[in-house]
């Protein structure tokens, strides 16, 4: 496969649950090797999206191909091309990792050669033999990445792959994930944490009450939606001008020509310590563009 | 449906039912059961009455003794003086090795036939022997003793009985042991299937499971058959532990495995109705009852009932068809008709509980995904 391989397609997908439209209509692609990121608060549509993207559901109308497969007429291939860590733990907790590991290599028919391997691709082989209910909440993670990854499956989704971890357990986990990408697997990740999505996520579709509102890679989002300007830090006030009180920390904007000037001065009299850009963060895009929080 | 499908998720069940403490428990219990009917026939079937008797003419009277005492252990005496001394004076305290003596003198009954009045010597060891049972022996040989001296009895009386008891009736306790655990330990099935089903449900497993080659019909096969295969092996073992292994065998069987059937469906049943581990169990456990009741409405104890309202109702349920089978089957007493019945009644209601949780499955199964 190559980068420019579809692997997610979907066409204005909906699911309604009753009265209520959980799903409003979304289209996106992610392509083959990236991770896309799916990006919104509770009860947004995320995980009715992947339920639907990973046939557990059969969407109200709309259709999507995944990895080459329509979610609705081709179940049996979707599941053999596709692996799913959901956002709750879903392990068997009394037995061990290799004997869930085990399992799992029984029913996709796989040589049970393949636990061993993934055990070491996330850094559980030597706990392999413990039951699952003495790992701690990051190994459990890591253990249904693991099992998600057993049959080699191109397509990934993980549905908040970081809730309820500590920042040590969650930076593992994400470590595993940009591993799995650089070795070609597809990613699909869900989360409302926007660090998470920024550092790992070559693109990103924020979807608010069902419906995807921006759709472009974070960098993109980001600059159109951040200040062009920088916040130089001096070790020493610069002197006030026109009569105004020292500052240690100033604002210049990359449009005015007077402020790049203000910059060289600065930087000759050696008082600058650092420059940070004043580009927006993916959370404060995302309250822009949504016209709500992440709560 | 997917064979390899259903068998990964039998083969993981079977290895986590043994992990898990309750249903091992369940497991177990059927066993107790068995091992604890095995000490308590050994402790009331296993006494034999130990007699020491001085009877050089081999008298009639002797009889009295073996006819009272099926499994009566005779030891024959020297002369009556052993007899007398191994029981002591009348009203003294001794430890003796016999329940009964006799010592009967040569000739006792050509001198009782000739109109003689001769002496017998019977001794009872008040502490194996009751006092009722000591009296109806003491009547009985007299009794003997009188039919010798005079054959013609004074008045002729004729005997009917109606409805007459089965022979040896407590000889059958012990198939009755076996046939009440048996029936127990069907409750396994019963509480173990929807027990592991409303698992996977607790748990969020199942939704696993639905994103994996497995399909819900798998996930309900798989744990469908590793009930069925725990349930037979603890039927066959309680039998083999309590000597169900007699009478009509190959009867025997087939009503083991038509139990064992019958509780995994209706386990089935209960799975497809409850989603929660407590509420199966709950509903299991209210069950029970109606694999330990049948087994006092059949064989020998459905005399003991007779024709009554409740013999009516308990007629109605399945396993009652179940314990009369089996029971049957131990005691050599089958007949076609009965055991026709017996069969067609259960292998109905395995077909009918089969087909109601398989609706009730397919319209979970639509929804299973969202839980």
């Amino acid at each position: 496969m190559n980068e420019l391989e579809i692997m997610i397609e979907t066409h204005d997908l909906r699911r309604t649950f009753g009265t209520k439209e959980a799903v409003a209509g979304i289209s996106f692609t992610a392509r083959h090797g990236e991770i896309f990121g799916l990006l919104g608060p509770n009860g947004a549509g995320k995980t009715t999206t992947i339920r639907m993207l990973t046939g557990q559901i059969d969407p109200t109308s709309g259709h999507a191909i995944v990895a080459g497969c329509d979610v609705v007429k081709d179940h049996t291939r979707l599941k053999e091309r596709i692996g799913v860590v959901f956002e709750e733990q879903n392990l068997y907790e009394r037995l061990s990792a290799r004997n869930n590991l085990r399992f799992s290599c029984w029913l996709y028919g796989l040589p049970e050669s393949r636990v061993d391997e993934v055990l070491q691709l996330v850094h559980l082989r030597d706990r392999a033999k413990d039951p699952v209910r003495a790992y701690s909440n990051g190994m459990k993670q890591r253990l249904m990445i693991a099992r998600a990854l057993l049959h080699r499956p191109p397509m990934l989704f993980l549905d908040e792959p970081s809730k309820g971890l500590d920042p040590i357990s969650a930076r593992e986990v994400r470590q595993a994930i940009q591993h799995l990408c650089q070795e070609g697997t597809t990613i699909l990740l869900t989360t409302h944490l926007m660090e998470e999505a920024d550092q790992l996520c070559r693109r990103v579709a924020f979807i608010v009450n069902g419906h995807i509102v921006a759709n472009d890679t974070p960098r993109n989002l980001k600059l159109s939606h951040g200040q062009k300007a920088m916040t130089v830090i001096l070790d020493q006030p610069e002197q006030g001008q026109n009569g105004n009180a020292p500052l240690s920390e100033v604002t210049l904007s990359l449009d005015n020509p007077a402020d790049a000037e203000r910059l060289a001065r600065l930087m000759a009299q050696g008082h600058v310590r650092a420059i940070h850009s004043r580009e927006a963060t993916l959370e404060e895009v995302f309250i822009e563009v949504a016209g709500i929080s992440l709560v | 449906m997917h064979p390899r499908s259903i068998l990964a998720i039998a083969r993981k069940d079977a290895l986590d039912i043994l992990l898990n403490k309750t249903t091992l428990s369940l497991l177990l219990t059927p066993i107790v059961l068995a091992l604890l009917f095995l000490l308590i026939a050994n402790l009331l079937g296993g006494h034999t009455t130990n007699a020491l008797i001085y009877d050089p003419g081999r008298s009639s009277v002797e009889q009295v003794l073996k006819s009272a005492y099926p499994d009566l252990k005779i030891t024959y005496a020297n002369s009556s003086g052993d007899v007398a001394a191994a029981f002591g004076p009348d009203g003294s305290h001794k430890t003796t090795a016999y329940a009964l003596g006799l010592a009967v003198p040569a000739g006792f009954d050509a001198s009782l036939s000739s109109g003689g009045h001769p002496r017998l010597n019977f001794y009872v060891d008040g502490s194996q022997v009751s006092n009722q049972q000591s009296q109806l022996l003491l009547s009985a040989l007299t009794n003997t003793s009188r039919g010798i001296a005079n054959p013609q009895p004074p008045a002729t009386i004729t005997v009917a009985t109606v409805n007459p008891p089965s022979q040896n009736a407590l000889l059958n306790i012990n198939q009755f042991y076996a046939a009440a655990v048996l029936m127990s330990s069907l409750l396994v099935g019963t509480t173990l299937v929807p027990g592991i089903l409303a698992e996977e449900k607790e748990k969020r497993t199942l939704r696993m499971l639905m994103v994996s080659p497995a399909s819900y019909s798998d996930v309900v096969a798989g744990k469908l058959l590793v009930g069925l295969v725990y349930q037979l092996l603890l039927a066959a073992l309680v039998l083999v532990i309590n000597g169900g292994f007699t009478g009509q065998v190959p009867l025997v069987l087939l009503f083991a495995l038509l139990g064992s059937f019958f509780s995994v469906t209706l386990g089935l049943l209960l799975g497809s109705f409850f989603q929660t581990t407590s509420s199966a169990g709950a509903a299991a456990g209210m069950l029970s009852m109606i694999y330990i009741i049948p087994i006092f409405f059949v064989g020998t104890f459905a005399q003991l009932f007779g024709n009554n309202p409740f013999t009516t109702i308990v007629k109605v349920l399945p396993p009652y068809y179940i314990a009369d089978g089996v029971i049957n089957a131990l005691t050599n007493q089958s007949t076609t008709t009965g055991t026709a019945l017996d069969v067609g009644v259960v292998l109905g209601c395995i077909v009918l509980l089969l087909l109601v949780a398989t609706w009730l499955l397919r319209r979970q199964a639509a929804v299973v995904s969202t839980i």
